[in-house]
């Protein structure tokens, strides 16, 4: 992975910006499939579901269990909005768990995730 | 019964003292509590940030936006959420809030405008039952300390009726956190949402176009109502912080007055017993006279 240009990522969530860095990589689940995102992606806005998304940095890899979102990719800068967000080193299984955990404890968008 | 004036005094100075206690304890918590709420004030803002930016780049590279929760209906009942603590001894804290919603209130009915209630707070709940204004719903245990899962529950409950058409508007009274010394009673309104100016700087940027996945309809359709969840749940943090601050300042001023109290009593108490003494030398002196005399 190591030489691809960098570009900023924050995770944002209600209560704080969970993360903010560089990457090189990031890959999340949209409503409408896999988007992954290298520098100089064209300007997205994307509707997320719950799951993980994965930030490849130069020192390595996070995950990140997330609770629906936004994702919006506007002049080289990625911006994750979600009520809910996680980090763990478990990788993309342990983010997974988290993900469906907060899935879970709020019964009432149980249709949401249904989409 | 010299004696007694002074036993009388010390016993008030006891139960100032004890008083001041009290008072100084929770003017001590509300103050290490207003900072924990600045915080979460501070660290809730870049989320509401990033959002209406969003909700501008959406508008300015569709052009406009449109939405069911952005259109401006005619009010024919207006939803009115009042924020209030659910605890007292704030100074006037709750109050503000209630005077200027109670205002509102009586404005709307003066217009021909019906009014739906919906209580935050222990201390909303008590005044309107109070006066008979019933509530369409009511929250306690929320506004000491938020959670978002608060904030997620009043406004589902908000969307649901606004959606449904029970309501055309809803609008928040709450406070505002200026400053430590400063806390203003506001109107909030929260729906119809209003949408970010998308002319000004946005447009500047290029007026870029962007990928939607899936389309700019159903991103803005779940955008929206996030964005007044998170509204809502500034709202909640800067009632909190308000909360506190009034509570320390209400506090810290019952201790200044107990201490002055105090002061004024031990003077009192001085010359009580300075008279005692007093009296007690005039007796002997008078007695000791009287025996040399005789």
């Amino acid at each position: 992975m190591a030489g691809h240009p960098l570009f900023t990522i924050d995770i944002v969530t209600p209560e704080s910006i969970i993360w903010s860095g560089e990457a090189e990589f990031v890959s999340a689940m949209t409503t409408e499939g896999e988007i992954g995102v290298y520098a100089a992606h064209e300007p997205t806005m994307a509707a997320l579901s719950t799951g993980a998304v994965e930030i490849h940095t130069e020192e390595g890899m996070l995950s990140v269990g997330i609770h629906g979102g936004f994702l919006q990719i506007f002049q080289n800068s990625v911006t994750l909005l979600t009520d809910r967000a996680e980090m763990t080193e478990g990788g993309r299984v342990e983010a997974l768990r988290l993900a469906e955990g907060m899935r879970d404890d709020s019964p009432e968008d149980a249709s949401e995730t249904g989409e | 019964m010299a004696s007694a004036e002074l036993r009388l005094i010390r016993r008030r100075i006891k139960s100032v003292q004890s008083t001041m206690k009290i008072t100084r304890a929770m003017e001590l918590i509300a103050t290490s509590r207003i900072a924990k709420a600045r915080v979460r004030v501070k660290m809730s803002k870049p989320y509401i940030e990033k959002m209406t930016d969003v909700i501008r780049n959406i508008g300015a590279s569709s052009g406009s936006l449109s939405h069911p929760l952005l259109d401006v209906r005619e009010v024919e009942t207006a939803g009115v959420v009042v924020v209030t603590s659910d605890r007292g001894l704030a100074g006037g804290y709750n109050s503000n809030v209630l005077r200027i919603a109670e205002r509102a209130i009586a404005d709307h009915k003066a217009a021909g405008r019906e009014v739906r209630l919906y209580n935050v707070g222990d201390k909303a709940i008590g005044y309107f039952g109070y006066r008979k204004v019933m509530s369409a719903h009511d929250w306690t245990g929320v506004t000491d300390t938020p959670a978002y899962g608060d904030a997620r529950t009043i406004t589902n409950r908000l969307l649901e009726d606004y959606e449904s058409g029970v309501v055309d508007s809803v609008e928040v009274y709450t406070t505002r956190y200026v400053s430590a010394l400063t806390q203003d009673a506001v109107l909030w309104p929260v729906l119809p949402v209003q949408p970010p100016d998308i002319d000004v700087e946005s447009l500047g940027e290029g007026g870029t176009s962007y990928e939607y996945e899936p389309d700019a309809e159903t991103i803005l359709g779940r955008l929206l109502p996030r964005y007044v969840e998170g509204t809502v749940f500034g709202i909640l943090l800067e009632a909190s912080a308000s909360e506190h601050a009034a509570r320390r300042r209400a506090m810290k001023a019952a201790t200044e007055n107990a201490e002055e109290l105090v002061r004024l009593l031990s003077r009192e108490a001085n010359q009580a017993r300075q008279a005692e003494i007093t009296t007690e030398i005039s007796e002997i002196v008078g007695g000791a006279e009287a025996m040399a005399g005789g």
